[in-house]
């Protein structure tokens, strides 16, 4: 039976006196990956912030669904949240400069659940990104955006998440890159089972993977895509993304 | 004409020394660099430290580099409650830089003063065993009051980089130094890392505590001589850089050191510090820093 991992209702958001988000709702069904589409300072990373308890709402819940049990994340801390198995990937990465790969991976293993699993888990994420497992005595302040990006996704796999939250992965890469690390979000989903929320400003790239989108146009929800199909047809996104 | 003996003798003693003040440094390098709580008051607790082993030892016998193991978990937990202390009233609101500062000098002067008015001014001090005693490597000479602590010394800080290397915790302490709130995206709670690393700044001095009273008596003011010197380490290593502290401790010591022989006693303060300025000059990152953003 299909349900939805992760219902965001009617929140408000924003930091300080300023609003940021006025009565976002958003649901992701399990197992599938919804694109969160919008153009820069629409509010992609304050919701992200608000779903991971980093903003906190003056409106609305954020409820997830997680091993079979309903849970609100409203007003918990960011680390009971990412301890309940939702992790994000957060914007500008934010991963340890100084340390090596294999430490700032290892680092992402915190929860009790992944400290079990860090050999496959690391495993897992060589095979994903081979140029980890060739890099993994390097300081990650040293290598290039799409390294980083890898490591940054990596990190999160440790974490074993259940939801998957992408802020805009794609950005600050080569186009080549971008392509490569939104099809290994895809690819991952499919074989881990996740459930992911992306956030994206790369329409055509993100709408490869996703099964499903919002466009998120001032803080407000503007049209949401049943379908992938959906989306490329809707005026708004031609409007927006597509110039035409 | 000088004696080459003298100065090989100056250069050992010179690193001796800079184990003293590297373990004694160790300790603020990571209060101070790696978790921006400036404790000024971390050489205080160094001298109140090393009032309490000369207490128990005189007491039980034992010697002062075991018994500064055996309190140094002691005052670690002393250093948790203080940082939760500091960072309730301090921290959190945002008011660290001044009122921060102030706290720490309240509590400098409040362990000075009761230490004052409970064992007086005069100096304490531990008889060891191996007090007298000289190892001579050729022309070298290791007396072992010296030797001994800088032993202890160097294989507590090799303990402490292993630990943050490969514990879970010490790669946490290591990664809050650099994005304290990225910590938070992995489930880790960024204050209760840095309580733990302050617990182990204060289990630091305890060590520290240990070696001082064998190289030398201590009395309630004993910190002064310090502050400035662990201060001055801190900041040329590059602020955060443990390695960095090392070196540049075992560097302070035998520029200290090589001054007195050469000029006399009363310039090797003026020659280190001189140093100092003259290297925040050129690197005003520190000779290790720099690559932390
Ligand atoms: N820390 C902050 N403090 C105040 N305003 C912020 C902060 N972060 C973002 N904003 C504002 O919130 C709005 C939405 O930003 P953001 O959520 O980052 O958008 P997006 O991720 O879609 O680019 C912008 O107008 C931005 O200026
Ligand atoms: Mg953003």
């Amino acid at each position: 039976m299909a349900y939805d991992a992760l219902v965001v209702r009617d929140l408000d958001a924003g930091y300080g006196a300023v609003r940021v988000l006025h009565g976002v709702s958003l649901r992701v069904p399990e197992g599938q990956i919804v694109a969160l589409l919008g153009t820069n300072g629409n509010g992609k990373s304050t919701l992200m912030k608000a779903i991971l308890g980093l903003v906190k709402p003056t409106r609305g819940t954020v409820r997830a669904r997680l091993d079979g049990r309903e849970v609100d994340l409203t007003g918990r801390a960011t680390e009971e949240i990412v301890d309940l198995g939702v992790v994000l990937v957060p914007e500008g990465r934010r991963l340890f400069r100084d340390l090596t790969v294999e430490e700032n991976l290892v680092l992402g293993a915190w929860r009790a659940c992944a400290r079990r699993e860090i050999s496959g888990n690391l495993r897992l994420c060589f095979e994903t990104f081979p140029r980890l497992g060739e890099r993994r005595r390097q300081r990650v302040g040293s290598m290039s955006g799409g390294e980083q990006q890898m490591v940054a996704i990596g990190r999160a796999l440790m974490s074993m998440p259940r939801i998957l939250l992408v802020d805009e992965p794609s950005v600050g890469l080569a186009p080549i890159m971008v392509k490569q690390t939104i099809e290994t979000i895809g690819a991952l989903k499919a074989k881990l089972g996740l459930t992911v929320l992306m956030a994206e400003q790369n329409f055509t790239q993100a709408i490869r993977i996703a099964d499903r989108g919002s466009v998120l146009v001032h803080g407000s929800i503007a049209f949401e895509g049943e379908t992938a199909e959906s989306l490329g047809d809707n005026h708004l996104v031609r409007q927006f993304y597509l110039g035409t | 004409m000088l004696d080459p003996v003298l100065i090989v003798n100056a250069i050992v003693s010179g690193l001796l020394l800079g184990c003293l003040y590297a373990i004694a440094s160790m300790g603020l390098a990571v209060s101070f660099g790696m978790l921006d709580v400036v404790n000024i008051a971390h050489p205080a607790m160094m001298v109140l430290a090393s009032f309490v082993i000369a207490g128990l030892c005189s007491q039980s016998g034992l010697d002062p580099l075991l018994t500064a193991l055996l309190v140094a978990p002691a005052f670690g937990f002393l250093g948790v409650g203080l940082y939760r202390v500091y960072h309730h009233f301090f921290e959190q609101s945002g008011d660290e830089a001044m009122q921060g500062l102030a706290f720490f000098f309240g509590l400098m002067i409040l362990i000075e003063v009761s230490l004052v008015l409970i064992y007086g001014a005069d100096q304490r001090w531990v008889e060891t065993s191996y007090g007298g005693h000289t190892l001579s490597l050729g022309p070298v000479d290791l007396p072992l009051r010296m030797l001994l602590p800088a032993m202890m010394s160097l294989a507590c800080i090799g303990a402490l980089f292993v630990w943050l290397r490969r514990s879970f915790t010490g790669r946490a302490v290591a990664a809050v130094a650099q994005d304290r709130d990225a910590l938070r995206f992995l489930a880790i709670n960024p204050i209760r890392i840095k309580a733990v690393a302050f617990g182990i700044s204060v289990a630091l001095a305890a060590i520290a505590a240990g070696c001082l009273i064998v190289v030398q008596p201590v009395d309630a003011h004993s910190g002064h001589v310090f502050i400035g010197r662990i201060l001055a380490i801190v900041i040329l290593a590059g602020l955060g850089s443990l390695p960095g502290t090392l070196v540049a401790a075992l560097l302070f010591g035998v520029i200290e050191n090589l001054a007195a022989t050469l000029w006399g006693p009363a310039w090797s303060p003026a020659v280190a510090f001189g140093l100092l300025l003259a290297v925040l000059t050129v690197r005003p990152q520190g000779i290790f820093g720099g690559a932390h953003t």
